[in-house]
């Protein structure tokens, strides 16, 4: 009897030592949680969740108290990869998701800017470039497209602009449409 | 003897199973199409023709457009530079363009490419005037060879050279820097695309610049051995370039046709032996291949000093009646050249460029020759197959000459699950498009490849993108917050700095606490001498004003003394507030809206100082100066009007209250006056409210 107890409250003490030594041994910095679903958002900055940026968006959810169909621009992809991280219940977007959703860049009518820096002062990457009654402009490849710098514009000289196909940037078309259109025309001529 | 007895032997089985060929050679898979080359080979080369115009994209290669030289309507020689790179050449894979004959330059505008795209990029367009003023030895060499890498590089970047089998990267990035790093030189001379004979009869006719353009790239590159495969369906420049190597180090191969044999990859394997790695270059592992093509270009470019301005090319294509090869200028319109082959009938459909298993659809005919255009294919189109699903027969595994599944990529890049396809090393596909040839559904698998591949990089670069503006925005909020705690301690230091400023001046004022405040009402002198005026006048009205008083003060009676003692002192502050506004009109911006303010404050005094008065007989204490106590009462009435109107003077002057002497008068008087007065009161204040509104449209 007295063997047992010994035996066990030493192997009780024993694991509290070893668990105590791990938890300070291997703490893991920030929250794993938040960084894995900041990892799945956009990073848009485009604040349209109501937090001001992805990563607050993302503690947020962390913590359980945002819903997980905020992000806009991430679209239902997002929203089912959030849901997934976080074992939540998917749920529809609010926003209709456009399937259309082709990716703008903001650009400045430099003749129309007054240099006001407003625009500079609302980018959430620092991608305007521009000083007090100068011209601004907006650094392209750093633009995130968050819309951010439309509204405070007081001149309205800004605009949002998709992005200019190249050969660089330009796609092969998907075949399967292809495929489709070619069917297509058939099943109208037999009706 | 014993491999040409089982060649022999295989290719007897191949008589009833045509894949048995596959055995024949190193590499996996691999297809045996019709090839109609000698459709093309039946003609000598043409000469060289010049068109009405030339095209001459900025960007002819993978990388960036070249920077332009020339303007619009300046004369170019042959061989003169016109565009060229002031960036980091290395860096950006920047290629020059040189002008292919002489000419005025017409345009510099954007032309469709000759791209899949069919985008339109900034080309520059000269009409020839067809005098050919060359400009000889462009390049400044001096007929000494390269000895080191650095220098060939030089040259091959000058000459505006690239990869001339299809793939058009630049040659000069495509060497290494270091001497001794390549032991192996190979040269392509297996053209395995159907139709395509350019190199076949660039062999035949300059085996021997290929030949020394190769053997230049080894010595200046310190490679020992130097491999050159060539086709077994092309025995006219196997013979060629057999005679002309015989006296060099180059070692002519006889490979099996079959496509894709000219892929570097393949032809690498089935020459040396080694597989070239999914992540490696072949560059990695000591072997360098080039085009005969590109060969060629290098030694006239070293040897003679000519940049790349013209190239073999070959028009051919089930449309022709007499399909040829031509030294087509770089720039001339596929269309130029496709109609001068006889076309069949009128091409109204798309040109291809580059060969049937490869090349792609141009969409508009008139885009002209690049550098990487090796052949010109005018096939009628012909009926779509209809795609039909995937049976899983596994043919497209058995011809991929890469060894990848072309099946389960197929299934992946159908369903958009590019991850997975990723993760089957879509990377390393070559779009050879033999699986779609062999495929009994008619899929196009490589479309699809091609599409899930565009899109790969493009989720790479939003993964890129997104990690960039991640970094970005965090260390702007880190900059805000910096910013913030910066202005927070400027802002402290110079509190402080203040704080200790008070205290040494109250330390140093300690005997004269006086000279410590009186520099605070230096500080505006301004206001000083307005008040020391102000008080000045003040002085002089009360001194008018009771020298004024005195005499009428003899007569007055006894009994209105006090309230004469109590008025003055209400009177006089209204006065001062009337003359320090009078005064301050003149200073003033809007003097009168300041004069009616103080009129009506001396206004509103008085009226209660009136009101008080009611009671006890009025007296008179004349505050104007220039009036008289001697006025009579009706003289005073009559004057009190105009008096009450013109507002700018202190108002409503109660002047009227003198008449002494008859108690009656004087509360008749005082009736009508009280009347008066608030009627003038109101006129006054609706004048202010009116005066006060105006200032600011007037102003």
């Amino acid at each position: 009897m007295i063997e047992a107890l010994i035996i066990f409250i030493g192997l009780a003490l024993l694991f509290g030592l070893l668990l105590g030594y791990a938890a300070i041994r291997f703490k893991i910095e920030g929250n794993p949680l938040s960084n894995q679903i900041d990892n799945v958002l956009p990073q848009t900055q485009c604040g349209q969740c109501g937090y001001p940026g992805c990563k607050p968006y993302a503690d947020a959810l962390s913590k359980g108290e945002a819903e997980v169909n905020l992000c806009v621009p991430g679209g239902t992809e997002v929203m089912i990869l959030i849901s997934e991280i976080t074992g939540r219940e998917p749920k529809e977007m609010n926003a209709p998701d456009e399937d259309t959703q082709i990716k703008t860049t903001a650009f400045i009518d430099e003749d129309i800017c007054i240099g006001c820096v407003l625009c500079i002062k609302a980018c959430p990457v620092d991608a305007i470039l521009g000083a007090t009654k100068l011209m601004h402009t907006v650094i392209q490849s750093e633009c995130t497209g968050c819309d951010l710098c439309v509204p405070v514009c007081p001149v309205d000289c800004i605009e949002m602009r998709p992005a200019e196909t190249t050969t660089v940037n330009w796609q092969w078309p998907d075949p399967a449409d292809a495929a489709i259109a070619a069917i297509t025309p058939d099943q109208g001529s037999e009706k | 003897m014993n491999t040409s007895l089982a060649q022999r032997f295989i290719q007897k089985i191949a008589l009833v199973y045509p894949t048995a060929k596959r055995w024949l050679y190193r590499f996996h898979g691999g297809v045996f199409p019709p090839y109609h080359k000698s459709l093309s080979l039946r003609q000598p080369i043409r000469p060289q023709l010049i068109p009405d115009r030339l095209i001459l994209p900025l960007q002819q290669q993978v990388g960036q457009p070249a920077e332009l030289l020339v303007e619009v309507g300046s004369y170019v020689k042959k061989n003169q530079l016109l565009a060229q790179s002031h960036k980091d050449a290395n860096k950006d894979l920047v290629v020059p363009v040189h002008a292919p004959t002489s000419g005025f330059v017409e345009a510099i505008e954007a032309y469709s490419l000759p791209h899949a795209s069919g985008l339109k990029a900034m080309s520059i367009v000269i009409k020839p005037d067809h005098k050919e003023n060359a400009i000889d030895n462009v390049l400044n060499v001096n007929g000494a060879l390269p000895e080191t890498p650095q220098a060939i590089k030089e040259i091959l970047f000058h000459a505006g050279i690239v990869g001339m089998g299809g793939a058009g990267f630049p040659s000069y990035a495509k060497l290494p820097k270091e001497k001794g790093k390549i032991h192996t030189l190979l040269i392509n001379g297996a053209e395995c695309e159907p139709f395509i004979t350019c190199d076949d009869l660039l062999m035949q006719t300059k085996a021997h610049e290929i030949i020394q353009g190769a053997v230049i790239v080894a010595d200046a590159l310190g490679a020992d051995k130097l491999l050159c495969g060539i086709e077994s369906n092309k025995p006219e420049a196997i013979q060629a370039m057999q005679t002309a190597a015989a006296k060099t180090r180059v070692e002519i191969h006889i490979v099996q046709t079959v496509y894709p044999m000219g892929g570097q990859k393949q032809l690498i394997q089935e020459l040396t032996g080694i597989e070239v790695p999914h992540n490696l270059h072949s560059v990695d592992l000591g072997l360098l291949m080039m085009n005969v093509a590109t060969y060629a270009a290098i030694y006239r470019a070293v040897t003679f000093g000519e940049p790349l301005t013209s190239r073999l090319v070959t028009v051919s294509g089930l449309g022709l009646e007499s399909p040829f090869n031509i030294q087509a200028l770089i720039g001339t319109p596929f269309a130029v050249l496709a109609n001068a082959a006889q076309p069949k009938v009128e091409i109204d459909y798309p040109l291809v460029m580059g060969g049937p298993m490869m090349g792609f659809q141009v969409q508009d005919n008139q885009v002209p020759v690049i550098k990487t255009t090796n052949c010109i294919l005018a096939n009628p189109p012909e009926p779509i197959e209809m795609q039909m699903p995937c049976i899983r027969c596994g043919e497209c595994m058995d011809a991929c000459p890469v060894n990848l599944l072309p099946q389960q990529l197929y299934w992946y890049s159908q369903s958009h699950e590019f991850d997975k396809v990723e993760k089957l090393n879509i990377a390393d596909c070559i779009e050879c498009g033999c699986c779609s040839y062999v495929c009994p559904s008619h899929i196009p698998l490589v479309q699809y490849y091609r599409h899930a591949k565009s899109e790969i990089k493009v989720i790479h670069a939003e993964v890129k993108a997104a990690e960039i503006a991640k970094q970005r925005h965090e260390f702007r909020l880190a900059r805000i917050e910096r910013e913030k705690l910066e202005r927070e301690t400027r802002l402290q230091a110079k509190k402080d700095a203040v704080k200790k400023q008070v205290a040494d001046k109250l330390a140093q004022a300690g005997d004269s606490p006086e000279s410590a405040v009186a520099p605070t009402q230096k500080s505006s002198p301004a206001v000083l001498a307005a008040r020391a005026a102000a008080a000045r006048r003040a002085a002089k009205s009360k001194a008018t004003s009771t020298k004024d008083h005195n005499e009428p003060e003899s007569d007055q009676l006894s009994p209105k003394t006090p309230v004469q003692e109590k008025m003055p002192t209400a009177r006089r502050k209204a006065i001062e507030a009337a003359q320090k506004a009078s005064e301050a009109a003149g200073t003033e911006k809007n003097p009168k809206t300041a004069a009616k303010n103080a009129a009506m404050a001396a206004a509103k005094k008085r009226a209660l100082a009136k009101k008080q008065e009611v009671d006890a007989p009025p007296f008179e204490s004349n505050d104007r100066p220039n009036e008289t106590s001697t006025a009579t009462s009706t003289e005073q009435r009559a004057a009190n009007i105009p008096d009450v109107t013109d507002a700018s003077q202190s108002t409503q002057t109660p002047d009227l209250t003198l008449d002494s002497t008859s108690e009656k008068l004087t509360k008749e008087v005082d009736d009508v006056t009280q009347n008066k007065r608030q009627k003038a009161i109101e006129a006054a204040r609706k004048r202010a409210r009116e005066r006060q509104a105006k200032p600011p449209e007037t102003n």
